[in-house]
């Protein structure tokens, strides 16, 4: 395991970090193949592209005058190497392919090395228009990609706009790898406020490692350790504050640290009793249930689901926010049973609430069972981790890193008796769903014709496009309903991306940005659909998008409202008896309509919209798409039914 | 954000309506002005935000709309708390929703002979 997942110079490869999973049973203790095998100056630094320039007596002046502070003082003294060299080094251990950021003066030093040092490859500058869709486009590339993306922010105001997009990866459980620039000794009007004497205080509720390097041995360690902990389940986004002195500081050979080899953690695994009792209690269940919720970090995962729900005949119900892709949409055992399927034990697997659950099960005399790397978290200030449980079993470990042991313990206990009864079982659940399937394809004929175009016809015409691509759902289906996983087949573990974590609205359109990042390097059809508030809070990330020539198709669920906000008002209205009349405002978003076509343009998009009539829709899409195959993004501006 | 709150629990409404169409018998002929129920139901009162600029594709469903006089008084005092009291529309108003409602289409196009939902359900088939 450890040598197929390691790179002949230490690096990490292409989901490695989630590759301790598939070790299963078996477990796996990976170290760095050449760990102290090496002197410090055996590192081999790749060779800088640019010599680093000496600042012109012009651009300092001009730069004097501008009242700015330099940001260079000179050229690099021969011998010497810039600290911000050093650092490119250390991340360069970590496999980073890119690095999105949005520039500031405080990070200036890493990122001249990134560009001049390191030739702006591996990592390669994404260049982000506000610092929250930086971070949401390492978190969508981050599930799309199974590795975490690099994100550098400067001090304090590009820490609080990126935020709102770390708190939401922490949510997602999703790993993001930042760096914060900071003057520790800060001078002037500009670089006091943008300094802090504790930075990682301000995001320290939503990450789950933060620290500062105060010298480059602990920057080494800090960023290997950093790393370590946020690809480690139960993931989630790490911080490093870095003093933008000890970027620019010069050093020579021997006060170069050395830099630790990259060790990797498995990850942790049930207890083998309680996962034989798990076993016990599903195999001996006369109607099992499987709520798999982010399970399947890997296509490794996504197998094992498969493999776990066809060895127990057992329905699998993904839920319907907040899950990743854990199992094929239209597989036989793909949903709740169906009517009068009464669950007598429910495994729940990464499922952070199972308050209500366990609850009724225990009114009832049924049996809650639940794997899950959350009961390992430690700290929080935000309540992402639901109610209390009381489960019959609860099971600390990462649920798909023990899904193969209990599928083992599962097997075990089958005789051929039981495999006959379950596969009776099987065979009513498939039928039952099959039936259910069908029903609600029919639902998507109301309105079919209609004009604003119904959810369903806008997510069956797309299907229909691109049933012969190999194609992925970047965004979330938050405001789509099923209507994604009914009309089209997700058979893949990366056909879905998932929803934003924290339910709050400005990572999709980012999200889908990153995520289609990391399927252009698999020749994946990327596709977000994503809503026209969703759109207004990072619409800069469509030049992004464009600027760095990333195909996605971006279909826009244009409802010309927070809509769900504006049911909420008018429920507050309607209960307080005051009426409709002002309940639309502060929530719609007319007079003027938006034309998101023309924003696409003024971004540089291929565009076409606002359609709003279903006759226009398949040629519309039909000439995106060309655009999206040929490797460029496109936007079609979909004027919908609210929901 | 409470935005997901909404959107979640209509997907669970969604679900419970998908009862078979138009098999309830037709309820005694609305007298109110359908023209004008429709620009209550888009503008004034904004119906559609739950229920579709059709009545046909929000969740719920409002059609094949099975209630007769009680619309009025369900629309005044809901049974359920997802849908907004409107206490103060004049009865007149809710009459002419009400024939705006029942002037809706009730029957939507089979789905098997929409060739598109075919090919879907026809896909899906083949995996059971």
């Amino acid at each position: 395991m450890a040598d197929s997942n390691e790179r002949p110079n230490g690096a990490v490869g292409r989901r490695d970090f989630f590759k301790g999973a598939a070790a299963g049973a078996a477990g796996m203790i990976v170290t760095g193949r050449e760990a102290d095998a090496a002197p410090a100056s055996a590192v081999d630094p790749p060779a800088p592209a640019v010599v680093v320039p000496t600042v012109a007596q012009d651009q300092a002046y001009a730069l004097a005058q501008s009242g700015a502070t330099p940001p260079v003082a000179g050229a690099v003294p021969n011998g010497r190497q810039p600290a911000s060299d050093f650092m490119v080094d250390v991340l360069k251990k970590l496999d980073f392919d890119y690095v999105a950021i949005n520039p500031g003066s405080a990070f200036a030093g890493l990122h001249e090395s990134l560009i001049n040092y390191s030739g702006n490859r591996a990592p390669e500058i994404l260049t982000a228009l506000h610092e929250e869709a930086a971070i949401a486009m390492a978190h969508g590339y981050a599930k799309a990609a199974g590795k975490p993306m690099l994100v550098c922010v400067h001090g304090t105001v590009g820490m609080l706009h990126g935020s709102m997009a770390l708190f939401q990866a922490w949510a997602d459980r999703v790993p993001v790898f930042l760096i914060v620039g900071l003057h520790r000794n800060p001078t002037g009007i500009v670089n006091l406020p943008h300094s802090a004497q504790d930075m990682g205080s301000i995001v320290r509720d939503f990450v789950k490692f933060d620290d500062e390097a105060t010298n480059l041995e602990r920057f080494a360690e800090s960023t290997l350790r950093a790393y370590q902990i946020a690809t480690t389940p139960p993931m989630g986004p790490v911080l490093l504050s870095v003093d933008a002195d000890l970027q620019e500081e010069t050093i020579d050979a021997k006060e170069r640290p050395r830099i630790p080899e990259f060790v990797r953690t498995s990850p942790p695994q049930g207890d083998s009793n309680a996962v034989r009792e798990a076993a016990r209690l599903l195999v001996a269940a006369e109607s099992p249930l499987l709520l798999p919720r982010k399970l399947a970090r890997t296509p490794r995962g996504w197998d094992l689901m498969i493999e776990l729900a066809q060895t127990l005949q057992a329905p699998v119900d993904v839920g319907t926010y907040g899950s990743w892709q854990d199992f094929p949409s239209w597989h036989p055992l793909w949903g709740n049973g169906g009517t009068g399927y009464r669950a007598d034990v429910t495994l729940g697997l990464e499922m952070s609430d199972m308050s209500a659950l366990a609850r009724t099960a225990r009114t009832n005399g049924r049996k809650t069972i639940s794997i899950s790397a959350e009961h390992l978290f430690q700290h929080s200030n935000i309540h992402d981790y639901g109610r209390y449980a009381d489960v019959d079993l609860a099971i600390a470990g990462d649920a798909e890193a023990t899904l193969p042991s209990l599928i083992e313990e599962v097997k075990k206990l089958l005789t051929d008796d039981r495999k006959r009864a379950l596969a009776d079982r099987g065979t009513k659940i498939a039928a039952a769903h099959k039936d259910a399937h069908k029903r609600y394809v029919e639902n998507a004929s109301f309105g079919w014709g209609n004009s604003p175009i119904s959810i369903p016809r806008m997510i069956a015409e797309l299907g229909e496009q691109v049933k012969n691509d190999d194609w992925a759902i970047v965004s979330g289906h938050q405001f789509t309903g099923d209507w994604q996983r009914r009309l089209m087949n997700f058979d893949k573990h990366y056909r879905y991306n998932g929803d934003n974590g924290g339910f709050g609205i400005g990572y999709d359109t980012p999200g889908s940005v990153g995520a289609a990042l990391a399927h252009k390097r698999q020749g994946r059809l990327s596709i977000g659909i994503v809503g026209d508030g969703d759109l207004n809070f990072q619409p800069g990330v469509l030049w992004t998008a464009v600027h760095h020539k990333i195909p996605l198709l971006l279909v826009v669920h244009n409802n010309r409202a927070y809509h769900a906000e504006v049911m909420i008002v008018q429920r507050m209205c309607g209960s307080r008896g005051r009426g409709m009349a002002n309940a639309h405002i502060g929530s719609m978003l007319n007079e003027p309509a938006i034309n998101y076509s023309q924003m696409a343009k003024a971004y540089g998009m291929y565009s076409e919209g606002p359609i709003d009539h279903p006759r226009d829709l398949a040629a519309a899409y039909q000439r995106a798409l060309a655009k999206v195959r040929a490797g460029e993004p496109a936007l079609i501006d979909v004027v919908a039914q609210p929901r | 954000m409470s935005r997901v709150t909404v959107a979640a629990l209509a997907v669970i409404v969604m679900v419970s309506t998908s009862a078979p169409r138009a098999q309830t018998p037709a309820p005694a002929a609305p007298t109110g002005d359908a023209k004008r129920g429709q620009e209550l139901f888009d503008k004034t009162y904004k119906c559609y935000a739950c229920h579709g600029y059709d009545g046909q594709t929000g969740n719920p469903r409002l059609v094949p709309m099975s209630r007769t006089q009680a619309f009025i008084a369900y629309v005044r005092k809901p049974a359920t708390a997802q849908m907004p009291k409107f206490v103060d529309p004049p009865e007149k108003d809710l009459v002419d929703v009400y024939a705006y409602v029942r002037s809706i289409p009730v029957a939507a196009a089979p789905a098997d002979s929409i060739p598109l939902l075919k090919g879907i359900i026809d896909r899906r088939g083949k995996t059971n």
